[in-house]
């Protein structure tokens, strides 16, 4: 048809003005038609494979011909066979191919027992978040709980029992091992067969050990933290008859004075304190409370104090006393038990600053009831006692939770107690010693010789995740179940009961602790299935857990119920306070000399008493404070530095008694004067590629008989010791003095700060010197549907670094190391800034998480050569890896400096290749692509999850929202700092944070339009200038 | 002292007859190269060998290798890459535009000025290509249509870079080849090697020396220098782009384009001095290249010197004129920060010590100008380095900011361009005229029709 039209149109048309022959030019038909067909007959025909082959055309022959060529190039050359694709023959029920599923459980990173959802995909977990409807962490889970996910695919974890041969240890079957250990139980005779352990949480692994004594009567439980509240505990209960010590409600305080205690850092549950915490900092609710913080470190608290003095640890039960005595000659209170202090002379005596201490009088005072003071565990019992006192005259037990209470379900054995085990291992009187998951050889005293006495033990067994230092000195080591493969249950306070369910089956030939101890009570090693403690906890809930309940629903539906949910909620009583017993309270004060040096021993930020020590994330994320990665270090105070002539990264010597340890020094702002700060949990050995030799272990520097508390020596002393030793951080340390680098954030408008008061009186201070929007010679694009944006309230940011772990997980960050973060070459795409302003002795600090502002005029998309940096009509910058060739220029180009080069294959580059490890890879979010070589990287607002919601709406025929998506850093923060939405969406919580009037952005004059804005800290002071 | 301004000094010293100029230039290819020769081209080619070695690392392991970092995403290979591409200006400036100024004492000098240019960009060439993450990749910063539809980035100066490089090296290629044809031909005509012969008229594409052919040849060679010219002022103002297009404090200066150029001249002259120094001494051409010649180049050093010397003190003032409290810093930190040692290495060496240059000893004098102009090359290098290293590593947010050390294999790469330079160099010097001989011939006293014996007016 439509041939001969054109046909007919050409010969229609009596002047063609070109032709390309006489036939053209005078319309032959046949040449007009050869003309419309590009190709000649025959030329084109379709193969048809009835035909002869001698019919073939020219055309199928070359066609013919490549493709058997290709075909038999393909078939010869050397295929690298990827391993099997297998369908589900039975697909199992919930797995839908690339959607992940989330079960509920518990986290057993600490004591604390929050509950997390784990994410996992086709049947791995990929990703843990908080459990949002637990009530004790709604939702947000920390960095170690985050990072847990690494140690569950961690290559170095043990795969097989172990037995110690001369040689070093030999692969042992499981049977084989339970036999032997299940023998020497039972030959223990009237020896003891001591069980080390940490915290016990769980009540039905307490009914395991119950059944283990029973069975073995000569078992004795010693459990232990190296970190703790044993002080607190005492503490409590000589005041108020139980150690069983409240929980604070930090979000009604108006008032909280933080004596040495880092509340928001490493003490309690970490999440619930802070979100209480910033519950209580509220820009829209106008709401502030006043944080006063008396502490000889900086610490992540005293980060984020209205008000911060620096003392020395023991000083700390003066000051309460003095405190007392001035608060009842004011007539606040009426106490007599303090009358031979004297606040005046204290204030004199250590340097305080007076109008600071005033202030703090009068809101104690005028804030009774509302305020509370809160003790670190790192004080001695005494400062606990006269805290609670002066809780107690002020009225402060308001503040004490009643609703649910600590629960300790075992308590943990005092050094006393652990000095007996040593004395009857001294005298062979131990048979059997069980490490139930723990590390006693690095984590007790040397003075215990417990490393040697253990040789002195016929039998000592570990149970462990991996190598460690006690392993190594164990006749068995029998690898146990990661958290995500194990069940169990928990209990750490009144009112709920956590359960934990395994999401993925073994990886390894590992069992879990509770399953090894019941085939030993079973004596007979056949006794063990891989349903053994599963079954035992299940009959455990039924018979002794499912009657407290009393809930109407039958045993079975609620079973199901709280795995679902990932706990059971129990209808305990709360806890009520009797009046304080002051009689016979020990308020006598251990007396010290200012002058001499106090070493405190801290728990680590990032691998808390050294369990995580072979965890590459949490290695690298920075401390909070000193932004510090892969090394402790001995913090001092920059005039303490002086004195020893010393600076940042020198080595020196510290010793206490005839305990030394050689470390390099950082010059720490705020620190207090002669006195030394090192975080526990570092100089592992034996513990792995990542953690051995990270760090330096300075647990050798714990006495089992502490004069002051165990975590701080006031007889310390420290010298030079001559050499360097390099400390990797992620941020410039510069000099305070340096005029031309001083304050250089406010001078540039980086950080933007008002306070309280300023705020009630000029609510749109901010915006006063917001630069203008500069027109433009180009009409920008009209972003008239959604575009994406960020939210930071810089109010409610403590500085935490929760949301680095997160994002490292969600988005497949790799581990750089310690060499690279030293040459500046980290890869986290989300950076908490701290700036400091003020005195070295006393700086005002600001946090600033930095990440990819997503500028709508980015000035890294229009340098980049090859477009492989564009923007999405949804606001979003992105990164087109694969058309990255890697110059660099877009880095160059990024004020906020938030790119991030591969400059290695850097999961190659690690130690032994120990990133590419295969296990390891079961752990990349399949979302997100792996970087290679070469490429530049950055922030993408979590696009995967947002391709997600949209790929939902769209599934559900809605148009997506704002609210649809959550980044992993939002999910993360445990104080809810970060909110993230449709900028365009009017009506959302985000739209508010979004045009707050304490919003600003970040280098705001280059014009550059960022898509995340801050919203400025507001400090609760006394004054209108900060 | 007496001086005779009515007349200009001889191009040419020494009286040499037609001949005698033809068989002084051409004879290092006449003779087989002796030990020297060998020795010379053993240790560049050994710089060679160490930059090859350490990129081959570099390819194998990745860039990482380097000292380059986050907020310092640019660091030496990028320094060395403008500082050769600036190198290669001074050829074009005295084949070119002294050429069309007519500008006679260029004739000793061009043809080697013209050489280096092309060695020098060769070198510079290879250094945007492999400081990129993923060298192999290289290709897509040349549109090329595809599947994709993908194209570049037209707004991006290192794309500006990509057609100005590219372009420079094509155009000076084909204006030196031009002007080598007289003298192939020349070559062709003395040679009596067959192989020799072969080669000689392959290139020489059939010159005859017939007035026909010299009427067409200087038309095009003059066209040629009025296409390069342009270009002088350019490549370098597109380099200078590269920065200067960026929002960076301390390479977003409007100053850049003529500041880049003045400091490419000077730059260039003070390496082709550099190896005139030794070029006329080691082939005898002390009568081609005069001291005369040396000096006016040393002119022309002290000239650009004060340029670049300007443009450093006019960053400064624009700095504090301009309020703006980072480029303030910027400038403050380069001269009293971190990297304060670079920063006054360059001055010292670009400013200062070209200032004796005013004396006419020092500019004759050629133990002082060697040491001068070594001092210009490394202080030129470090102009680079100053601009490109002390502005990335403090910028906007203190928080980000690193301090940036070069490793052995950045240094190894360095100096491998410095092998790959003088080997081209070397190699240069004896398979092919060092002095263009038709030119030489040509401005040679007697040469030219004059008045009463004195010079033509």
């Amino acid at each position: 048809m439509s041939d001969n039209r054109e046909v007919n149109s050409i010969q229609n048309n009596p002047d063609p003005n070109y032709w390309r022959s006489f036939e053209e030019l005078y319309r032959n038909e046949k040449t007009l038609k050869a003309r419309h067909h590009e190709f000649a007959e025959g030329v084109t025909d379709d193969f048809d494979p009835n035909e002869n082959l001698s019919g073939i055309s020219r055309r199928k022959f070359l066609a013919l011909l490549g493709a058997s060529a290709a075909l038999a190039g393909v078939a010869c050359s050397d295929y690298r066979d990827k391993g099997e694709i297998v369908p589900y023959n039975v697909k199992p029920e919930e797995i839908i191919l690339g959607r992940p599923n989330f079960y509920a459980s518990t986290c057993t990173a600490c004591a604390n027992s929050c509950g997390i959802l784990i994410k996992t995909r086709e049947g791995r977990p990929i990703k843990v978040d908080g459990n949002p409807e637990h009530p004790v962490n709604q939702g947000k889970i920390c960095a170690k709980g985050q990072a847990n996910i690494l140690n569950l695919y961690d290559p170095e974890r043990l795969q097989q029992p172990l037995k110690k041969s001369s040689t070093g240890f030999d692969n042992i079957e499981w049977k084989k091992a339970d036999s032997d250990i299940i023998a020497s139980l039972s030959m223990a005779g009237s020896k003891e067969i001591a069980i080390v352990t940490h915290t016990i949480t769980s009540p039905t692994f307490l009914k395991v050990l119950e059944d283990f004594k029973a069975k073995f009567p000569t078992t004795k439980i010693y459990s232990y933290e190296l970190f703790n509240s044993s002080a607190r505990n005492s503490a409590w209960t000589k005041c108020y008859g139980s150690g069983n010590f409240p929980l604070i409600k930090w979000n009604e305080a108006k008032v909280i004075l933080a004596l040495e205690s880092d509340f928001l850092g490493v003490e309690g549950n970490r999440v619930e304190n802070s979100r209480m915490f910033a519950e209580g900092r509220d820009v829209n609710s106008k709401s502030f409370n006043r944080l006063y913080v008396i502490e000889s470190s900086m610490t992540l608290t005293g980060m984020n104090a209205d008000y911060r003095m620096r003392l020395k640890p023991e000083a700390q039960f003066a000051f309460v006393m003095s405190l007392i005595n001035e608060l009842n000659r004011k007539g606040a209170i009426s106490a007599s038990i303090a009358s031979n202090y004297s606040l005046d002379e204290f204030v004199k005596k250590n340097n305080l600053d007076k109008e600071r201490v005033n202030h703090l009088l009068n809101d104690l005072i005028a804030n009774k009831g509302k305020a509370i003071i809160h003790a670190g565990d790192l004080m001695p019992e005494n400062v606990h006692i006269a805290v609670n006192i002066l809780n107690e005259l002020l009225g402060n037990k308001n503040l004490y939770r009643t609703d649910s209470a600590s629960v300790n379900l075992l308590n943990l054995s005092s050094l006393d107690e652990v000095k007996e085990l040593t004395d009857k291992m001294r005298n062979n009187q131990v048979a059997v010693v069980i490490h139930l998951d723990c590390n006693p050889v690095y984590h007790f005293p040397n003075d215990l010789n417990y490393k040697e006495l253990l040789t002195k033990v016929p039998t000592v067994v570990t149970l462990t995740e991996r190598m460690n230092e006690t392993a190594q000195f164990s006749s068995y080591i029998l690898p146990l179940n990661h958290n995500f493969e194990s069940w169990g249950d928990s209990k750490t306070r009144t009112g709920v009961i956590s359960l934990q369910q395994p999401v993925i089956a073994p990886l390894h030939n590992t069992r879990q602790k509770e399953s090894i101890l019941l085939t030993w009570i079973s004596t007979s090693p056949d006794t063990y299935t891989e349903t053994l403690y599963h079954d035992f906890l299940m009959k455990n809930w039924e018979t002794n857990i499912y009657p407290t309940l009393k809930s109407r629903i039958e045993f079975k539906q609620l079973w199901f119920g709280a795995l679902h949910d990932g706990f059971a909620l129990t209808n305990e009583a709360g806890q009520n306070f009797s009046s304080i017993n002051l009689t016979g309270l020990n308020l006598t004060e251990t007396k010290f000399n200012s002058e001499a040096m106090t070493l405190v021993l801290r728990e680590s930020y990032q691998v808390g008493d050294g369990r995580f020590a072979n965890n590459g994330w949490l290695q690298e994320l920075p401390h909070p404070v000193s932004k510090i990665t892969w090394d402790n270090y001995a913090a001092i105070s920059h005039n303490t530095a002086k004195a020893l002539d010393v600076q940042n990264d020198d080595l020196v010597e510290v010793s206490v008694g005839d305990r030394k340890l050689t470390l390099p020094v950082f010059i720490q702002a705020g620190n207090a004067d002669n006195t030394i700060t090192i975080e526990l949990g570092y100089g592992r050995e034996f513990s792995g590629i990542v953690a051995s030799g990270v760090g330096f272990n300075a647990n050798t520097l714990l006495s089992s008989k502490p004069e002051f508390s165990q975590w701080v020596y006031t007889n310390a002393t420290i010298i030079k010791a001559g050499g360097k030793y390099p400390l990797a951080s992620t941020q410039e340390h510069h000099a305070f003095d340096n005029p031309r680098i001083q304050d250089l954030h406010l001078k540039r408008h980086i950080i933007q700060e008002g306070t309280v008061a300023l705020y009630e009186k000029k609510s749109d201070f901010i915006q006063e010197h917001r630069p203008k929007e500069l027109e433009s010679v180009y009409t920008p694009f009209q972003y008239n549907e959604m575009k994406w944006g960020m939210a930071i309230d810089l109010n409610k940011c403590l500085g935490c670094g929760d949301c680095i772990v997160a994002c490292n997980v969600e988005n497949n960050v790799p581990v750089v190391g310690k060499d690279q973060v030293l040459k500046s070459r980290e890869m986290q795409w989300l950076r908490i800034d701290r700036y400091y302003s003020g005195s070295p002795d006393d700086p005002r600090v600001s946090m600033q998480p930095m990440l990819c502002q997503h500028c709508d005029q980015a000035p890294c998309e229009n340098v980049c050569p090859v477009v492989a940096t564009t923007h999405s009509p949804d606001g979003l910058n992105q990164m087109v890896y694969n058309r990255c060739v890697g110059t660099r220029y877009c880095s160059n180009n990024c004020p906020y400096k938030v790119r991030r080069f591969n400059f290695f294959n850097f999961r190659d580059h690690f130690r032994d290749g120990y990133q590419e490890s295969s296990i390891l890879t079961l752990m990349f979010n399949p979302e997100v692509t792996v970087r290679s070589r070469g490429v530049m990287e950055k922030c993408t607002f979590c696009v995967q999850r947002i391709e997600e919601a949209r790929s939902e709406a769209a599934r559900k025929g809605i148009p997506i929202k704002g609210t649809d998506v959550k980044t992993a850093c939002q999910e993360a923060c445990p104080t809810n700092a970060i909110h993230f939405g449709d900028i365009n969406g009017k009506d959302s919580e985000f739209y508010k944070y979004r045009n707050h009037e304490l919003g600003y952005y970040v280098l705001e004059e280059l014009n550059v339009r960022p898509n995340v804005t801050y919203i400025a800290k507001l400090r609760n002071i006394h004054t209108e200038e900060l | 002292m007496h001086i005779d301004y009515s007349q200009e000094a001889p191009a040419i010293a020494g009286r040499l007859t037609i001949s005698q100029i033809e068989e002084l230039v051409a004879r290092p290819l006449d003779t087989k190269p002796d030990r020297k020769y060998f020795i010379a081209l053993s240790i560049s080619g050994s710089l060679l060998l160490l930059g090859a070695i350490c990129l081959g690392i570099s390819f194998y392991y990745g860039i990482g290798l380097w000292g380059n970092n986050q907020p310092v995403g640019w660091a030496v290979p990028i320094v060395n890459f403008v500082f050769w591409v600036g190198i290669g200006h001074a050829g074009t400036l005295i084949s070119a535009i002294l050429f069309l100024l007519r500008q006679k004492w260029r004739t000793g000098i061009a043809r080697f000025a013209e050489a280096m240019t092309i060695f020098a960009v060769i070198c510079a060439g290879i250094f945007p290509i492999i400081h990129t993450g993923r060298p192999w990749l290289a290709g897509y910063l040349i549109p090329y249509p595809n599947q994709h539809s993908l194209w570049v980035n037209f707004t991006s100066p290192l794309l500006w870079d990509v057609f100005a490089v590219s372009t420079y090296f094509t155009v000076s290629l084909v204006f030196w080849y031009i002007g080598l044809i007289p003298d192939f031909a020349t070559l062709r005509d003395r040679t009596t090697s067959k192989l020799k012969k072969t080669i000689y008229s392959i290139f020489s594409l059939g010159w005859r020396h017939s007035s026909r052919h010299w009427q067409h040849y200087e038309k095009a060679y003059m066209l040629l220098a009025g296409f390069a010219t342009p270009l002088v002022l350019s490549v370098h103002t597109i380099v200078s782009f590269d920065f200067a297009v960026s929002i960076l404090p301390g390479w977003h200066t409007t100053i850049f384009p003529p500041y880049f150029v003045a400091g490419a001249i000077f730059s260039g002259f003070a390496m082709v001095v550099t190896v005139l120094v030794f070029v006329r001494k080691i082939f005898n051409l002390e009568n081609i290249i005069t001291l005369d010649h040396l000096e006016k180049m040393n002119k022309v050093i002290l000239a650009t010197g004060m340029m670049v010397g300007y443009a450093y003190g006019m960053e400064f003032f624009i700095a504090w004129y301009s309020g703006v409290q980072a480029e303030q810093f910027v400038f403050i930190n380069r001269a009293f920060g971190p990297y304060a040692w670079a920063y006054w290495i360059m001055v010292s060496c670009n400013v200062i010590f070209p200032q004796l240059f005013w004396f006419r000893k020092f500019r004759r004098s050629i133990p002082v100008m060697f040491v001068i102009v070594i001092l210009v090359n490394v202080g030129m290098w470090f102009e680079r380095f100053v601009i490109t290293v002390t502005s990335l590593h403090r910028d906007f947010l203190p928080s980000s900011w690193a301090y940036y050390k070069p490793t052995f294999f950045d240094m190894g790469i360095l100096l491998g361009s410095f092998g790959l330079f003088f080997t081209l160099v070397i190699l240069f010097t004896k398979s092919l005229p060092v002095v263009s001989i038709s030119e030489v011939k040509a401005v040679a006293d007697g040469a030219q029709p004059t008045h009463r014996g004195g010079h033509h007016e």
